[in-house]
């Protein structure tokens, strides 16, 4: 106890360190750790695969969990009957809301049950859960779990649930109205009567996953009426604390162990059942578990991003300077509230503080739906409101007709500045990011030599350094130990999630002891070890963590120039450590010590003491009252955001060639994790623009799965510019502010201002699909659309979920065969049940795990000799054997030479290693036409080999999409002729998102005549129609070809297209696309038959 | 069944349960093998890719009883007691990572280009770039450790 009072003593010495100061290491000596782009601490573990993330932990006799969630966006749980799943040999545990406490949890407003209890409130609701010796058992169990239901009527919408009479989501929330606020600062009427130019719009965001490539995921583990819990969390102690109510026990009968954290984005802060429900399963089984959250279940129980409805006025002096804002919001909680109601607030003040405006007016409405609960994402609230009021100051520069680059200047806010709501604006470079945005993309020059099509966007952001949320602390504590060999070791509970905060926080900790960074160590959070601390949220842990591990640092530094004082027999004032050496502050060298030899000596005698600083750090901020009146946040940073696009108008389609981003976050401890920050930021910001959506139908996503939601990948990234501030934060440490949501927060803003610029359109509803641009372009072409009603989708998650199978678990193991022949695989396909695989998985094997049939039995036929015959004829026909790789096409130089279309459609399968997964027979078996290869195979005539029990018989492809293989039939081959001189082919795949069904793809071949003109000239469209349209063009036989003949024969593509609306597209957009790239195709492949040797 | 491979230039040999059991899934629980990673389960991701026959392929989309007599490596097998593999190396050099989760998949298509390719194109490096997700970085860090290890692959065959 003595040392813990020590340790108390030494705080209070940390607590007089001046915090504001400029920091005197700057200038004079120069900082020697801080600034530097040192190894990362994380580096090594997790280049070797070293690194523990949750779902590598394995105790002895752990079990395996999975989760029965609900079907129904809302229903009353009549009956629930767990005997058969309990029955199942190697099942452990089911468990219930009956076997919870029946309390209910969340960070604001607690309204969410571990498991549900009577109701269930949207699709993906926890209703039971199962441990089992294997995952496998676990989800057949699921399966085996009878649950009645009394369907009752949902609030699928805002429109829904704010509508009168709307079906309440929780009875205790009238009008679904979860959580409501207003204020007015100033008089906003008059400040829009002094207004020369008002602008006003209403801007909807978007539902965005975290989609962190680790899901979420726990082991639990119960001793002595004490769970630990190992949880990919970033807040170990908030997450404690949750976890604890839920479970109803005290704090510290719940140790929280965070492990490595596999990307969290605010997705990973402890709001979801996962972990709760996995401790739940333990403490029933009594046996280890480990839960974690299928890729499905992360996108339908995970809490993704909260939509906003934001309605947004600005007022204007004819000059250009702000007089008034008025907002209205109303926000789509989603069933439960989890971190929303903070979000709310951050949507609606924060943005307040980011230019001068005089007076704010709003009204802000939290409103429950039975949708996936939303939740804390990158960015918070920022981005929602950035999406809308940024625009709102675009549309103001084009009325005002000031380049918006001034007028933001012109208003931006000031070090010094105070918000309406009483933000304290310290260091703010905001003028100085818009100027080096604008200089990096080149915006002056580019504004003054517009090209068609071309546009320039920007916007900025201010984010808080923490925020006063979770009671009136926003702190941090910090042990900093010096240890007998000279090393340091930080104990602390704030944690990595790959930011880089361990590296930051040993740069901080070793430039303050004046230790090598190679010497000091760091803990991972572990709540029975470190000191109390809030975790990874807010953009806190730079300026929060390292003000208190640079406290603590320093305490340990005094502790060890006393102990050197005692051993060099002169005070402490003249003793230095530098580089791990201490010694007389103007000594030579040989005078210095190493800092081992200090410390052995002072543990070890009579009454030593270990050197241990103790430091804490609090916000020094206000707790906003409920109108959210308070400085959140002791330090802003801020962003300007500056894009470039080019749109294509025939198609919709952006291209994001630039984006430029500026921030300012103070001082920068590691420019590369800094920069990495933003770069992701960015990137985050472009997908929640432009690629990151589903298609839903009754509450739920269509497909839940990575192919419908494309994150952006390498191949759809703009050049990216990031820059940094030159800027100090007098309460930072060394000058530090945070920096890990900011970079997200304009991007989309600054993408929708620049295709406003470009071609005139205004996006007003995320995300900015190249159909809503093509729309707006061309709205004639639409002017005649009938309306399409929803239709519940075909088999996969849809008919899985709804019929009582939603784990799609095989009910008996496979078994896997391997055919030696054609002649006995066909026979094993005739006793039914079985399917056929090739070289990794087959279509059919993928299927059914999104739900379609499953077979009993599977037949390789990878070692059938003459299906992986890949050869050329003296004629130089090409046939290719049904196990034949994709990847074999995409080597074979004759391939690329003689068949264009093939060679393209390889190209746009995209890289070698779905090449090298694809076979002949698993992507011509389908037939299925919005697939790259036998799309282009159509287009050049092929023919297919096909055996079944009556033989083998070779046919078109094109007579084979009419007649369909029957289910005894399989592929041997395909066979392509080469095409006659003066011919060329080629294929295109349009697929804006980089889905891997496109929204049309389109092969096409020409053939000229000796004198030029068309002998023949064939067109395939897909992924239209159920079967590809195929044209032989005979009424271009004979004539001169040219584009405007081209296109005007392609036009009734339109009318024979019969696509299906979904995530790609809808009918009357497909459509239209289907028109235009039967065009480029045929297009391409005249202009190939007229060049030699580009067939 | 059983099934034999080599597995980082070792003979493995192993009981599978189910037919249908995937690769990713007999590395990680069978072999305890956790460095491959589980991401999306439907070959989209990119973070499970490990090398098979010297081609990148993803391990969530391969069946494990059609690995027999493959030869499989894994970024457990890169790099040795003492040094780090070139690729691994240029990662830790360009702070190409962030949670990590991606990193043994990129590695390992990095590796799978660089061994087949030693001087890639831009594209062949943007193809091979883009066949990974990373949610983290944007992709630009790991770019450059990309070009960095394919110099200094070049510049161990020259010397």
């Amino acid at each position: 106890m003595g040392f813990a009072f020590s340790v108390f003593s030494v705080l209070s010495v940390a607590d007089t360190d001046p915090m504001n100061p400029r920091d005197p290491k700057l200038s004079a000596a120069g900082l020697l750790v801080v600034g530097k782009d040192v190894p990362r601490t994380d580096a090594i573990p997790k280049v070797t695969g070293a690194a523990q993330y949750v779902a590598d932990l394995r105790l002895p006799r752990m079990l395996h969990a999975a989760v029965l969630r609900s079907p129904h966006p809302h229903a009353r749980i009549v009956s629930i009957d767990t005997r058969a799943a309990e029955a199942m040999p190697g099942v452990k545990a089911v468990v219930t809301g009956a076997d919870t406490a029946r309390r209910k949890w969340g960070a604001f407003r607690p309204d969410l049950y571990p498991l549900a209890i009577e109701k269930v409130r949207y699709v993906g609701d926890e209703v039971a859960a199962v441990a089992a010796v294997d995952p496998e058992t676990a989800r057949a169990a699921v399966d085996k779990i009878v649950v009645e239901y009394q369907v009752l009527p949902a609030a699928l919408s805002l429109d829904q649930a704010l509508a009168p009479g709307a079906p309440l989501v929780h009875e205790d929330a009238p009008g679904n109205v979860a959580h409501h606020f207003n204020f007015e600062r100033g008089d906003v009427d008059a400040g829009f009567k002094a207004s020369d130019v008002v602008v006003e719009g209403t801007w909807e965001s978007a539902r965005q996953w975290h989609t962190a490539l680790e899901t979420i995921g726990c082991v639990a583990q119960w001793t002595n009426g004490r769970v630990t819990m190992w949880c990919n969390t970033q807040t170990a102690y908030l997450a404690r604390g949750r976890y604890a109510t839920a479970l109803g026990l005290p704090e510290s009968r719940v140790r929280v162990i965070q492990t490595e954290v596999g990307g969290g984005f605010g997705g990973k802060s402890g709001d979801d059942n996962a972990s709760v429900i996995c401790a739940i399963l333990a403490r029933k089984s009594g046996r280890p578990v480990r839960l974690i959250h299928t890729r499905e279940e992360e996108f339908i129980a995970s809490h993704p991003r909260m939509p906003m409805r934001y309605w947004v006025r600005l007022g204007f002096s004819r000059e250009g300077l702000v007089r008034a804002k008025e907002i209205k919001m109303w926000a789509d909680n989603g069933a439960y509230t989890g971190k929303s109601q903070a979000i709310l607030g951050a949507a609606t003040v924060r943005h307040d503080a980011l230019y001068k405006y005089p007076v704010v007016r709003a009204d802000s409405t939290l409103v429950y739906t039975n949708l996936v609960p939303t939740g804390a994402f990158r960015g918070f609230g920022n981005p929602s409101a950035d999406w809308a009021v940024e625009q709102a100051w675009d549309l103001a520069a084009e009325k005002l007709g000031i380049d918006v680059l001034d007028l933001l200047r012109m208003n931006a806010v000031e070090p010094g500045g105070v918000s309406p709501h009483n933000h304290k604006i310290t260091s703010c470079e905001l003028k100085q990011c818009i100027d080096k945005a604008a200089g990096l993309i080149r915006w002056r020059e580019k504004r003054r030599e517009r090209k068609p099509g071309r546009g320039l966007g920007m916007g900025c952001s201010i984010h808080v350094n923490g925020r006063r949320s979770f009671g009136d602390w926003d702190g941090s504590s910090a042990i900093v130990r010096v240890n007998e060999d000279g090393r340091a070791t930080i104990i602390t509970g704030e944690g990595e999630i790959g930011q880089g905060n361990l590296t930051v926080l040993r740069q901080i900790a070793a430039e303050e002891l004046g230790f090598p960074y190679e010497d000091v160590d760091i803990t991972r959070p572990d709540t029975d070890v470190q000191p109390h601390a809030l975790g990874a949220l807010a953009s806190r842990l730079t300026y929060i963590a390292g003000n208190a591990v640079k406290r603590a640092a320093a305490a340990a530094a005094t502790q060890l120039l006393e102990a050197a004082a005692r051993q060099f027999g002169r005070p402490a004032s003249e003793l230095a450590i530098i580089h791990g050496q201490i010694g007389p502050r103007r000594g030579s060298e040989t005078e210095f010590k190493p800092v081992a030899q200090v410390v052995r000596a002072d543990i070890y005698q009579r009454d030593g003491q270990p050197i241990v600083g103790v430091g804490a750090f609090d916000n020094p901020s206000d707790f906003p009252d409920h109108s959210r009146y308070g400085n959140e946040s002791g330090a802003y940073n801020f962003v300007a955001q500056a894009a470039e696009v080019d749109v294509d108008r025939s198609t919709g389609q952006v291209s994001l060639l630039e984006i430029a981003s500026v921030v300012d976050c103070g001082t920068v401890i590691h420019p590369a994790a800094a920069e990495g920050q933003v770069q992701g930021a960015v990137t985050q910001g472009i997908g929640l623009a432009m690629y990151e959506y589903f298609d839903w139908y009754n509450g739920v996503p269509t497909d839940p799965q990575l192919k419908d939601y494309p994150i952006p990948g390498a191949a759809m990234m703009p050049k990216l510019h990031v820059a940094f501030a030159d800027s100090y934060e007098p309460s930072g440490p060394y000058g530090a502010k945070g920096l890990g949501e900011i970079g997200l927060d304009a991007v989309p803003a600054a993408i929708a201002n620049a295709i406003a610029d470009a071609v005139g359109v205004r996006i007003h509803e995320l995300p900015i699909t190249a159909e809503k641009i093509h729309r707006a372009l061309h709205p004639g072409l639409y002017a005649a659309e009938k309306p399409v009603p929803p239709a519940a989708p075909k088999g996969g998650f849809w008919s899985r979920f709804s019929t009582g199978r939603p784990s799609g678990a095989r009910p008996a193991p496979a078994e896997l065969v391997f055919a030696t022949s054609v002649e006995e695989a066909v026979s094993l396909l005739a006793a039914g049940d079985t399917a056929l695989v090739a070289g990794g998985m087959s279509h059919a094997l993928r299927r059914e795990r999104t739900g379609y049939a499953q077979a009993k039995r599977l037949v390789s036929i990878q070692r059938i000799p003459e299906l992986n015959e890949f050869t050329m004829d003296a004629r130089g026909t090409l046939r290719a054997g049904a196990a034949v790789r994709q990847q074999a096409f995409y080597e074979n130089e004759r391939v690329k030479k003689s068949w264009r279309a093939i060679d393209d459609a390889m190209e746009a399968v995209g890289h070698t290693r779905i090449r090298r997964m694809l076979t002949v027979g698993g992507s011509v078996g389908p037939l299925i036409g919005g697939f790259d290869l036998p799309l282009a195979a159509l287009a050049l005539n092929a023919r297919v080999t096909v055996a079944g029990p009556k033989g083998r018989r070779t046919t078109t492809l094109e007579q084979l999409f009419q007649a369909r293989l029957s289910k005894d039939e399989m592929v041997v081959a395909i066979e392509v002729d080469p095409l006659p001189p003066r011919s060329g082919s080629s294929f295109y795949k349009y697929m804006p998102r980089g889905l891997e069904i496109p929204v049309v793809n389109t092969a096409a071949r020409v053939t000229l005549n000796a004198d030029g003109t068309c002998a023949a000239a064939r067109v395939a469209v897909g992924a239209v129609s159920w079967k590809p349209i195929l044209l032989d063009l005979r009424e271009l036989g004979g004539k001169r070809l040219g584009e405007d003949m081209l296109r005007a024969t392609v036009q009734n593509v339109r009318t024979l297209a019969e696509p299906m609306a979904d995530v790609r597209g809808s009918v009357a957009y497909k459509r239209e696309m289907a028109v235009e790239f039967a065009y480029r195709a045929l297009d391409t492949a005249w202009r190939r038959a007229a060049r030699p040797g580009n067939a | 069944m059983r099934v034999k491979f080599k597995l980082n230039g070792d003979p493995v040999e192993v009981n599978l349960r189910s037919g249908d059991r995937l690769l990713v899934d007999v590395l990680r629980e069978d072999l305890e093998l956790t460095g491959t990673k589980h991401g999306c389960g439907i070959g989209a991701c990119g973070t499970c890719t490990v090398i098979m026959d010297g081609y990148p392929i993803a391990s969530c989309m391969q069946l494990a009883a059609l690995c027999e007599g493959a030869e499989i490596r894994t970024v457990e097998g890169l790099a040795g007691a003492a040094s780090l593999h070139p690729v691994q190396q240029a990662f830790v050099d360009k702070s190409a990572l962030q949670c990590g989760i991606c990193i043994p998949g990129h590695v390992m298509a990095a590796c799978a280009l660089i061994e087949r390719s030693p001087d890639p194109s831009d594209e062949e490096i943007r193809a091979s770039l883009d066949s990974v997700y990373c949610r983290c970085t944007g992709y630009a860090r790991i770019e450059q450790a990309y070009r960095e290890a394919i110099a200094a692959v070049r510049k161990a065959r020259n010397s």
